[in-house]
């Protein structure tokens, strides 16, 4: 099953490129260009793994981090920053950011990164589901 | 180091930091053009015709990305080279469209554009003797002021209006705006404009509120008192 990955990032040509990049190495993949257009896209589509720039025009990373955890509490989100912005990326790993990637990136280091943040999503996703099991078996006495 | 001195490298610094994140992103830009490019070459010599277009896609980006990161870096490196003389006799239209280009990304992070407005007459450039770094942190703060108080979608046109009697500098915002007097207020008591009123001490000029448009007029004397 192909990875669904969101790349959030107001510079167009950059979210286009690594988005063809991530494709041939089979992740399906779409692009927003600021907060407001993920979080619609979030709403209305499945998302696996978010790579979301801290600094955007309009609302902000971590804006539009508080808002995806919100919406989508299992969605893993790693954070992409300039060497300014990392304390901003380590303020959204306290927010449930899984980790941050600084910019420009080696594709490898994101495609490893995107792997566990969504190993830890399906992991999260499963014990939720062997959870719900239990308690339905307890509930009908099995 | 003294209060204007430390305000100075705090503005150096703010530029500075600017530039070199749009320069990141323009590298970013470049590695991933360059990157999508290698990938479709390891598939294998068929894939360079099947994805010719994304390779030509490829190259139109960094030749963009070039173009951009060269633009980048010279106004970075005029920036630089704007404190090698204390007082200097500078071009003011220039230095407008100079600051413009280094503050464009505060703008967008606002969604605002910057605009620089053509002289209003022909004849030689208007020329100032002035602190050139003081100058420019005079314009940083009008669009500071500005910038503080204008919502998404709105665009700041600077330019001079050239006198007999002076050379002032319009910053005219345009948009979604309240009306004149209360926009004024908002800018008044935006926390930049006491930063702004003291540079313009400085430089011996004067910086006030616009009172027919939305904005802020700048004067500056043609030549400071060394």
């Amino acid at each position: 099953m192909q990875i669904k990955v969101l790349l959030v990032d107001d510079e167009k040509d950059f979210v286009e490129t690594l988005a063809q990049r991530l494709e041939m190495r089979n992740f399906d993949v779409k692009t927003a260009l600021d907060g407001d257009e993920a979080l619609g896209l979030i709403r209305e589509s499945d998302v696996d793994v978010i790579v979301l720039d801290v600094l955007m025009p309009g609302k902000d990373g971590i804006q539009t981090l508080k808002e995806i955890k919100e919406l989508k509490p299992l969605i893993t989100v790693i954070m992409l920053t300039g060497n300014a912005t990392v304390n901003t990326a380590i303020e959204g790993m306290k927010l449930g950011a899984y980790d941050y990637l600084m910019k420009p990136t080696e594709t490898e280091s994101l495609v490893e990164k995107i792997m566990s943040a969504h190993k830890i999503k399906a992991e999260h996703e499963e014990r939720i589901r062997q959870a719900e099991i239990k308690d339905l078996l307890k509930r009908r006495g099995w | 180091m003294n209060k204007c001195a430390e305000k100075e490298v705090a503005f150096f610094g703010k530029i500075t930091a600017g530039i070199t994140h749009e320069l990141k992103n323009v590298l970013a830009i470049i590695r991933e053009s360059s990157g999508l490019m290698g990938d479709i070459m390891s598939i294998s010599p068929e894939a360079i015709i099947k994805y010719q277009e994304k390779i030509q896609n490829s190259m139109v980006r960094i030749k963009d990305q070039i173009e951009r990161g060269v633009g980048l870096t010279d106004r970075l490196n005029k920036f630089a080279h704007s404190t090698d003389e204390t007082i200097a006799k500078i071009d003011l239209q220039e230095t407008i469209e100079q600051l413009i280009t280094l503050a464009q990304r505060f703008a967008r992070l606002k969604h605002v554009v910057l605009k620089t407005v053509p002289l209003n007459q022909k004849g030689p450039p208007v020329t100032l003797v002035t602190r050139h770094i003081q100058l420019q942190m005079a314009l940083f703060a009008s669009l500071e002021c500005c910038l503080n108080v204008m919502s998404a979608g709105g665009e700041i046109n600077i330019g001079i209006r050239k006198t007999k009697e002076k050379n002032a500098v319009h910053v005219v915002c345009k948009g979604d705006l309240p009306v004149q007097s209360e926009f004024a207020r908002n800018i008044s008591e935006s926390e930049k404009w006491p930063v702004l009123q003291e540079i313009a001490a400085c430089l011996e000029g004067s910086a006030n509120l616009d009172e027919t448009e939305h904005g802020i007029v700048l004067c500056f004397p043609e030549e400071i008192g060394r």
